[in-house]
């Protein structure tokens, strides 16, 4: 999201206010870049319209990951080296589930966070991109981008002020 | 929020013809086939009274975790469970039936069977009902107080009721677990006394779990089709139907836990359940459960859509409904009917036991309103939205 951006931050001391200010901001037409709040709103998430669809990339993991791991055990135990294990069958199929289960239950988390770092550019070592130190403590906070606010800039701030932002103010991003 | 339900009297016509159905198809059963009219008897009383104590359980754990989405229909565990009396009749009535359903019950089998002689002391005819007294006796006593202290709730509120509701469900969910696993030992496996398996308990309670929750949403969603608790919206039906996935899940968990167990330590005293049931029909009845009471419920209600839509829920909650019904005879039948008998005695039989756990449901729902008034969470549960 950095970029050399010129941003316009809102700050907002509680929840209430942050709400109201964000509705009525998004009836006004005013294009929103991003919320950052102490907690998840349900307000933020559905007025913010954004959809996920890891959940989908995770049930196709998970497919993926009983499929080979079944397969894996079969041809192991069945095809490639049978040996007897205490008079069982080769295909001894309900011992396989419990390896497929715990195994499957890894290999959608891991692949599962693989896709969220790679869609939201996360790696380890990068630099955090904050646009407000006080956002990760207890301080709410809206962000426009100022080339693509909506309405004109002091009818943004006029918004939010008499909406009960503690702060409004202009940030140029740096890049990293 | 006034919210009456007033029955119709063609609707209770229909139950009372339903329950002349079952009476004429039992004793039609007891004079053609008693062991398999005994055997029906056993099953269907099984089958609602694990829908009553799951509907006990699932109004306490409300209590307990302080749920809030939930309170505005806490009426339905609560009708749900005014049937444990009623129950408590038709297994003491079992009495006449001990020699047909029980092999232990018979008279000298302690004399030739050193393993029978083994359990004696606690399977024996009078101290087994004096367990279905005791545990029929403490859970009407605790459903009946629960009950009384919602109703005084709605007349004066405040929020003493509520924490006496949390107190007592604490001590509800302590009987339920320690007397409805005896419980299930009794009636279902008691059955075959020379097999046991720890984990039927806990499975037997989880089944009577996840089919209490599907029931619970089957008469939200027609009540609500018929014009009542008009909150009901589409994150009420998802948390309705998150139970049922997460209890499904858990019940597969339990099943095939206790199944693989047995198979992989092949000591002959266990692998004679399945051994037993391996043949014909009950060969496919134990592939049929897994797929009727985990599989379908698993995949179906994974999707966030079908979740949240009636539409899918229902054809799900009559599948399991179903299911409860195969998993029931897949134990029963092998151990007392010894064959795979199925037809108008059993459809019938159901049908009357279906009826009279209608009738007594509506008649409590009838008693007070449907929404509770003064609950503390009433609002939350309005409103309930994510």
């Amino acid at each position: 999201m950095i970029t050399n951006k010129k941003y316009l931050v809102g700050v907002f001391n509680d929840e209430h206010t942050l709400v109201d200010a964000f509705e009525k901001a998004l009836q006004k037409g005013v294009v929103i870049q991003e919320v950052y709040t102490p907690y998840p709103i349900h307000e933020i998430l559905t007025g913010m319209k954004t959809k996920t669809r890891i959940t989908y990339a995770a049930f196709f993991y998970g497919l993926f990951g009983v499929i080979a791991l079944i397969g894996g055990m079969y041809y192991a135990a069945v095809i490639d080296w049978p040996l007897h294990f205490g008079g069982k069958p080769f295909n001894s199929f309900p011992s396989f589930i419990v390896v497929t289960i715990v195994a499957t239950i890894l290999i959608i988390t891991i692949l599962t966070l693989f896709t969220f770092s790679a869609r939201s550019k996360i790696y380890p070592g990068k630099k955090a991109d904050i646009v407000d130190e006080r956002a990760t403590n207890d301080k709410f906070i809206i962000v426009l981008d100022q080339n693509n606010m909506g309405i004109e800039m002091p009818e943004v701030t006029q918004l939010f002020e008499s909406n009960g932002a503690s702060e409004v103010y202009q940030k140029e991003a740096n890049s990293n | 929020m006034e919210d009456r339900l007033i029955v119709q009297k063609n609707f209770k016509y229909l139950l009372f013809g339903m329950i002349g159905i079952g009476v004429i198809s039992m004793l039609f059963g007891f004079i053609s086939d008693p062991e398999r009219a005994w055997a029906n008897y056993l099953l269907n009383n099984y089958y609602f009274i694990s829908l009553s104590i799951g509907a006990a359980f699932f109004g306490a754990i409300q209590y307990i975790s302080q749920s809030g989405w939930s309170s505005a229909f806490k009426r339905i565990p609560e009708a749900m469970a005014s049937y444990i009396p009623v129950a408590g009749v038709f297994f003491l009535l079992m009495y006449f039936g001990m020699h047909s359903l029980f092999h232990w019950s018979h008279e000298g089998v302690t004399a030739t069977d050193e393993l029978l002689a083994h359990k004696a002391p606690y399977l024996n005819v009078p101290f087994f009902f004096f367990r279905i007294v005791l545990f029929f006796g403490l859970w009407t006593i605790m459903v009946r107080l629960l009950r009384k202290i919602s109703l005084k709730e709605d007349e004066e509120g405040g929020m003493t009721y509520f924490y006496q509701s949390e107190k007592y469900s604490k001590v509800i969910i302590f009987i339920i677990a320690i007397s409805f696993s005896l419980f299930a030992f009794d009636m279902l496996m008691s059955l075959e006394p020379h097999w046991f398996s720890a984990l039927f308990a806990a499975k037997s309670f989880i089944a009577a779990f996840l089919h209490a929750s599907t029931v619970i949403t089957l008469i939200v969603i027609i009540l609500n089709k018929i014009g009542h608790l008009k909150m009901l919206n589409r994150s009420h039906l998802h948390d309705f139907s998150r139970y049922i996935f997460m209890v499904s899940i858990l019940w597969g968990y339990f099943n095939f836990a206790e199944f693989m167990l047995i198979w992989y330590g092949n000591i002959p005293e266990e692998t004679i359940f399945f051994v037993k049931r391996s043949e014909g029909v009950f060969q496919v009845l134990f592939y049929a459960n897994i797929i009727i009471n985990w599989f379908i419920p698993f995949l179906f209600l994974m999707p966030r859509m079908t979740s949240r839509s009636k539409v899918y829920i229902l054809p799900v909650i009559v599948i399991l409904m179903i299911g409860q019904y195969t998993e029931l005879y897949y134990y029963i039948w092998p151990a007392v009917v010894k064959g795979s008998k199925f037809g108008l005695l059993e459809i019938g039989t159901y049908l009357g036991f279906l009826g009279l756990f209608t009738l007594v449901v509506t008649n409590t729902l009838t008693k007070a309103n449907l929404v509770p008034k003064n609950h503390p969470y009433l609002e939350e549960s309005i409103y309930h939205q994510f």
